[in-house]
């Protein structure tokens, strides 16, 4: 069992290299799409030791808001904005795939410094990987210039953060699981009545020209 | 069953009262209405804060719901400011209604969203459970976003956005920390349905893995900061209180950012008795508020917005408040007090800049000259503001940064006296050298402006709280503070006065 | 085992040509036709040998000497690598930099000859080629340093060897994600598509065509034979490190090994059918794909 996680927490890692590699706005939401339905698969690997139907139903829940729910809002706020369909960032894609090696080396030093306590012996990517699924995020958010690309970056932010919670705490409760789930989904609804309302008044969704307000 | 009624009422009584005033058609009926609801919350707040100030902590929901000395103290500084931000709804947004600026679907968004931000608010205190209290904070983000944007236009989408993603993101941030610090509680207890409650890990604080606790701490603060205005997140403030209308800046900056730092409140007990953890705890605190000092010191000396620079004010504040609880009981208990002063203060000072705004037509310093002029009440409120905010006596924010320099001179902290005293001497210059043009000066033949009775109010009763709170000390509020600094420091908790009221 | 060494030298000198006949007739059937006899690069082998050679005026030995060395190297580098059960001919500690390096030289003549003809196009694809190479080079020595640490030897033999016998949960993931990162080392170094064409015309959109532009006869025979070479060794290493089939015999473990070559040609013959050749720009994002890949291998490993 710990080796199925070790092989999703590699399949995350694949993912976040698609994250920051693919110069379509398409596959770019795909890639966090699938990574949401990964995500799915590791609640129900990581507890099947002790399958309730609260976490299936959670893990059903998060795959198919995560998975299918989100790329359709993104689309829509997407196609209400007319964008390019290109991922137009601040750096360059190799000099981001060279992040995302110099961040794989960062999640795997604080990985090393965080030992997940006693059942965490047969699965030491699970922090690194999470780390770097949270990194890879906050980078996304920080060097991509397009407002629909910074919410992928923080879903991708989030999965991170849930990847870690699922393995190293497991069974949370599930008000606050859901809670949660409520929150990220209602913060990307904000994001995309936001990003309509932004194209109405600017004509674009380009955030490099939000910078009115300085000082 | 009394408190649980009591508490269940707080979390509900917002929501319904902004979801029923946006139900209503002309403005002025929905404004009043939304006033009526907010005015039974704080009355239900009012009684909730005697009872647990008196009686002891109040729990419900299996101890999900608490109210305890911290955050009845909380609760009772956000009725008062909850109130009177909506009582200033009537003026501004009258104004605005003689302008014909604000529609009825304005209007309607803006009830819900405030009565459903005060709800989401209240969640934040009274919640014992920290992943309900993130959920709260998370809510209270996205239901303030909109307000910002109330009236749409550029800068404001921009302050928008900016302020929905960078809270979004601190809220993550502060996420990983709570599942860092359940991580750290595993060994301690198995069973995950009382995982997150605070007070079992304060009970169990010694027993907490320390690499984990500290590692969930940095997170913490980072993510709880980005939302309190912690420099050097605090990026979002400036943009979100200046776009905002004034009186959801003066919620903003009167009780948003103390309600993030009273989640970083929470925590410390916890992080500070955990094995090995002993001071770690305050000394970051100690740093981020020594640095959001300075940082808003330097910002606000090139300042030309009003809003911008009373919203670096803030962050100014926020840091003196965190620099105070980590120096011990003295210190928390200076920042405590503290945070009541800069609540008033800076809501009065909000309540006076939106005024201003709306009659000059502008937030532009240079362009606003001789309030006192145009508008004696207001030019007063605005003046009297900048003055308390950067610490003139007799206001009560002198007596607070008072207690804390005498706080760290005790604790022997020499460097933050001294870092202290120079962002504030720095804010005082700056900050009086663009308020006295502000209120002298020439009026651009402006006509004098007439005051309503509840104009008045709103101006009088702040000033007169700081007034009188800067001279003398009321015995219940110290009493009520010392409770709170309790909390704080771990005398409260598992070994605290019987808990009133427990499983209801 | 000297018998065993040799049967994979003789196999990959007389089976190579026939990896692009199978990539060229899997290409023909999804376009719907007859294509090319599967003997054809053969034929084209033979007859560039019996042809004349031209040489330019401009030329130095440089350019006598490119396909000569590349042919040597390629050869070389057919003695190192094992196959099936067997052994390299040559094997030592370490031999996985000198499969690198002679890969290197080959490459290297081939662009001074290049360079050589004083010519724009080869010029230009010369200056492609290394650009590519750059990137393709560090993966490829990743991917194996990676293969090496989870095998714990650094010859060839000894991680080709070693890896049938290893759990397969433990090194699947690893030796699946170095696979990868080889398999697309392969498509830039034999100039595959989304790489380059290899059927293109036109001289602006070569890469490894156009360099060679100017040898003739059998200089050209040379070249081509020592890229069929090429390609057998990438596609031995290839199978070795993602199909390690072992059943004890030493001819079925050969036939199985050569087997799974030509399995790797059928699938790059499906790769060239479905897919178009990348816009130049974005070649360097995928070869830095395959060096991340390799460098993510590298990394789960430290521990």
């Amino acid at each position: 069992m710990p080796v199925f996680i070790e092989m999703l927490m590699i399949v995350l890692i694949l993912l976040d290299v698609v994250l920051l590699g693919v110069s379509r706005l398409g596959a770019f939401v795909r890639a966090v799409a699938v990574q949401g339905v990964v995500l799915g698969a590791l609640t129900l690997v990581a507890n099947s030791g002790n399958l309730t139907l609260r976490i299936a139903a959670l893990a059903a829940v998060s795959m198919a808001v995560k998975g299918f729910l989100f790329p359709v809002m993104l689309e829509r706020a997407m196609r209400g904005a007319g964008v390019r369909r290109e991922i137009e960032p601040f750096v360059s894609f190799v000099t981001s795939m060279a992040a995302c090696i110099v961040m794989l080396g960062v999640s795997l030093f604080l990985g090393w410094r965080l030992p997940l306590p006693d059942g965490g012996a047969g699965m030491p990517l699970v922090v690194p990987a999470a780390i770097l699924t949270m990194l890879t995020g906050l980078f996304i958010l920080v060097t991509r210039k397009k407002a629909v690309t910074q919410v992928v970056g923080y879903l991708t932010f989030e999965n991170g953060i849930y990847a870690f919670g699922v393995v190293a705490v497991g069974e949370v409760n599930a008000i606050i699981e859901f809670g949660v789930l409520l929150d990220v989904f209602v913060a990307v609804f904000a994001m995309g009545i936001a990003i309509y309302q932004i194209n109405r008044e600017f004509d674009h969704i380009d955030t490099d020209h939000l910078s009115m307000l300085k000082g | 069953m009394e408190e649980a009624l009591l508490l269940w009422s707080l979390l509900a009584i917002p929501a319904l009262a902004g979801a029923g005033s946006a139900a209503l058609r002309p403005q002025k009926a929905m404004l009043a209405a939304l006033i009526a609801g907010v005015g039974a919350w704080s009355a239900a707040a009012a009684l909730a804060c005697v009872l647990v100030f008196g009686r002891g902590p109040a729990e419900t929901a299996f101890g999900w719901l608490r109210l305890d000395a911290l955050s009845a103290y909380h609760l009772a500084v956000m009725a008062l400011i909850c109130f009177l931000s909506t009582c200033y709804a009537w003026p501004y947004f009258g104004e605005e209604l003689r302008r014909g600026r604000l529609s009825s679907r304005q209007a309607g968004k803006f009830c819900l969203l405030w009565g459903g931000s005060i709800s989401a608010m209240t969640l934040v205190l009274v919640s014992n459970n920290l992943g309900i209290m993130w959920v709260g904070v998370e809510a209270t983000t996205l239901l303030t976003a909109f307000l910002i944007c109330l009236h749409r236009s550029k800068p404001s989408l921009e302050a928008t956005w900016k302020y929905i993603l960078i809270c979004s993101v601190g809220v993550g941030f502060a996420f990983m920390g709570t599942l860092l610090l359940a991580v750290s509680a595993k060994g301690v207890r198995t069973d995950p349905t009382d995982a997150l409650l605070w007070t079992n890990l304060v009970a169990e604080a010694g027993k907490l893995d320390p690499i984990w606790v500290k590692a969930a701490f940095v997170f913490l603060l980072v993510g709880y900061g980005t939302k309190a205005g912690l420099a050097p997140m605090h990026n979002w403030l400036p943009d979100a209180h200046s776009q905002a209308p004034a009186p959801v800046s003066a919620v903003f900056s009167g009780f948003m950012l103390n309600a993030a730092l009273y989640c970083v409140m929470r925590h410390v007990p916890v992080i500070e008795a955990a094995p090995g953890c002993e001071g770690f705890a305050t000394g970051l605190l100690k740093v981020f508020g020594i640095f959001s000092i300075l940082v808003a010191a330097a910002f606000i000396v090139f300042q030309r917005d009003l809003k911008r620079l009373l919203a670096y004010h803030s962050v100014e504040h926020i840091g003196i408040i965190s620099l105070g609880l980590s120096l011990g009981g003295a210190g928390a208990f200076a920042a405590l007090f503290h945070t009541l002063n800069h609540s008033l203060c800076k809501t009065l000072s909000f309540f006076a800049a939106g005024r201003l705004g709306q009659i000059f037509g502008t937030h532009d310093m240079e362009a606003m000259r001789g309030a006192l002029k145009v508008s004696p009440l207001w030019g007063t409120g605005i003046f009297a503001g900048v003055l308390a905010l950067i610490g003139v006596a007799p206001f009560a924010l002198f007596m607070s940064e008072f207690q804390l320099v005498k706080a760290a001179a005790d604790g022997g902290s020499a460097v933050s006296i001294i870092l202290f005293l120079v962002g504030g001497s720095v804010v005082f210059l700056a900050a009086l050298g663009h308020a006295i043009p502000l209120a002298w000066g020439d009026g651009g033949g402006r006509e004098k402006q007439k005051a309503g009775a509840m104009e008045l109010a709103l101006v009088s009763l702040p000033l007169a709280l700081l007034l009188v709170l800067g001279l003398w000390m009321p015995e219940s509020l110290e009493a009520a503070i010392t409770g709170a600094v309790g909390v704080l420091t771990g005398a409260g908790g598992a070994a605290g006065p019987p808990v009133w009221g427990a499983g209801g | 085992m000297e018998f065993a060494q040799t049967i994979n030298i003789i196999a990959g000198l007389i089976l190579a040509p026939l990896l692009s006949g199978v990539i060229n007739r899997v290409k023909a059937l999804f376009a719907g036709r007859t294509g090319q006899p599967l003997l054809q690069p053969y034929f084209d082998v033979w007859k560039l040998l019996r042809k004349g050679a031209v040489y330019s005026s401009t030329t130095t030995w440089v350019f006598k000497a490119g396909p000569v060395v590349g042919l040597a190297s390629a050869l070389a580098a057919l003695c190192l690598v094992p196959a099936g059960g067997a052994g390299g001919f040559f094997s030592f500690e370490g031999d996985i930099f000198l499969l690198a390096g002679l890969l290197a030289l080959m490459r290297f003549f081939t662009v001074s000859a290049a360079l050589d003809t004083g010519s724009a196009f080869e010029g230009m694809g010369a200056s492609r080629e290394v650009q590519f190479s750059a990137l393709a080079e560090p993966a490829l020595l990743l991917g194996l340093a990676a293969a090496a640490r989870k095998t714990g030897s650094v010859s060839l033999a000894g991680i080709l060897g070693a890896l049938p016998q290893m759990n397969p949960a433990d090194a699947a993931p690893v030796f699946a994600l170095i696979s990868v990162a080889v398999y697309l080392v392969f498509l830039c170094e034999n100039a595959r598509i989304p790489v380059d064409d290899p059927n293109t015309h036109l001289e602006l959109t070569m890469i490894h065509e156009v360099m060679v532009l100017d040898h003739s006869g059998p200089d050209f025979a040379f070249i081509t034979y020592g890229a069929a070479l090429k390609m057998w060794v990438l596609g031995s290493l290839l199978a070795g490190l993602a199909a390690p089939l072992r059943t004890g015999f030493l001819w079925a473990d050969v036939a199985a090994a050569a087997a799974v070559v030509f399995g790797l040609a059928a699938v790059t013959g499906v790769v060239e059918s479905t897919m178009a050749r990348l816009k130049m720009v974005r070649v360097p994002h995928l070869l830095m794909g395959a060096l991340v890949l390799s460098a993510v291998a590298y990394m789960i490993m430290l521990r």
